[in-house]
């Protein structure tokens, strides 16, 4: 397959084109990966500094108070935007909805444990842990285990 | 659906076990086969107590719980009382205590049922994460 690199002037434009005759399984993991890398979000950390960080490092995005955070390993940004529109823009990155206010990334989780009353936590890799609500336990599942494979 | 299999089980247990040892000269009809589906029915519906629109804390959730336990208990010497059966006190307090078992069983089937469910998921969860980096 021939690759071109083309270097351009403004980031906001930086794109991959893939171009083929057949989306075979080669071509979806191109573009899966492409998509996982560098997407850059803006948000303010303290002290209304704004700074930019990479979405793959984000564990967790929190609605607080009409507010929206997304949580790294080490700082917490506050972002715009509303929690349900993160969670449609993010989906294809594996980010998904695991209570009402949280939203997690798949690629950051390292277990899940059961809560009570058919709850679970989300044992992130940063070592925090998370409620997975009932009402959205099943769509994790099914993202990770497939459709029709969850033994509950 | 499964707290009301677990419970109406339990109940059946729980009902021959006292009979037998407080009650064993008491004979029933064919309509004392349906008090432990009912009890599992109203068991399975005292759920709500756990219900809430904010995302609950461990903490508050075992206060629901508690709640819950409460209100089974209250329900089950409730629907006793109404339907003119009394117990004395020996029988009151082991009746507690076997209703509160049966609560910590159920409690605890389902715990082990996510616990299976969890580990299934934990080591699919590897295999996602691998597949999707390249």
């Amino acid at each position: 397959m021939k690759v071109t690199i083309r270097k351009i002037l403004n980031r906001e434009n930086e794109q991959v084109i893939i171009e083929c005759t057949e989306i075979t399984p080669e071509v979806k993991d191109i573009r899966a990966y492409a998509l996982s890398k560098g997407t850059t979000l803006t948000g303010i950390v303290k002290e209304s500094k704004l700074e930019r960080f990479e979405l793959q490092d984000v564990y967790y995005f929190e609605a607080l108070d009409e507010k929206v955070f997304a949580y790294t390993k080490d700082k917490v940004y506050e972002i715009k935007g509303r929690l349900y529109e993160i969670e449609e823009a993010y989906t294809a990155y594996h980010f998904v909805r695991c209570s009402k206010s949280v939203v997690i990334n798949l690629m950051l989780l390292g277990s899940i444990s059961p809560a009570l009353n058919g709850r679970f936590f989300a044992h992130m890799k940063n070592g925090e842990k998370l409620i997975i609500s009932r009402q959205y336990a099943p769509v994790i599942k099914s993202i990770v285990m497939g459709d029709g494979k969850d033994e509950k | 659906m499964l707290v009301f299999f677990i419970v109406t089980a339990c109940v059946t247990i729980l009902s021959g076990i006292l009979g037998m040892v407080f009650m064993p000269d008491v004979r029933f009809g064919y309509e004392a086969f349906l008090s432990p589906p009912i009890f599992g029915f109203l068991s399975a519906l005292s759920g709500v107590a756990t219900k809430s629109r904010k995302e609950l804390s461990v903490g508050q959730m075992l206060f629901r719980e508690f709640l819950q336990l409460l209100l089974i208990e209250v329900m089950v010497f409730g629907v006793n009382y109404v339907f003119g059966t009394t117990f004395e006190w020996e029988l009151s307090v082991t009746l507690a205590i076997g209703i509160a078992i049966i609560f910590v069983v159920v409690y605890a089937v389902l715990w082990l049922n996510d616990q299976r469910s969890a580990m299934a998921f934990n080591a699919k969860l590897v295999e996602f994460q691998k597949n999707q980096e390249v």
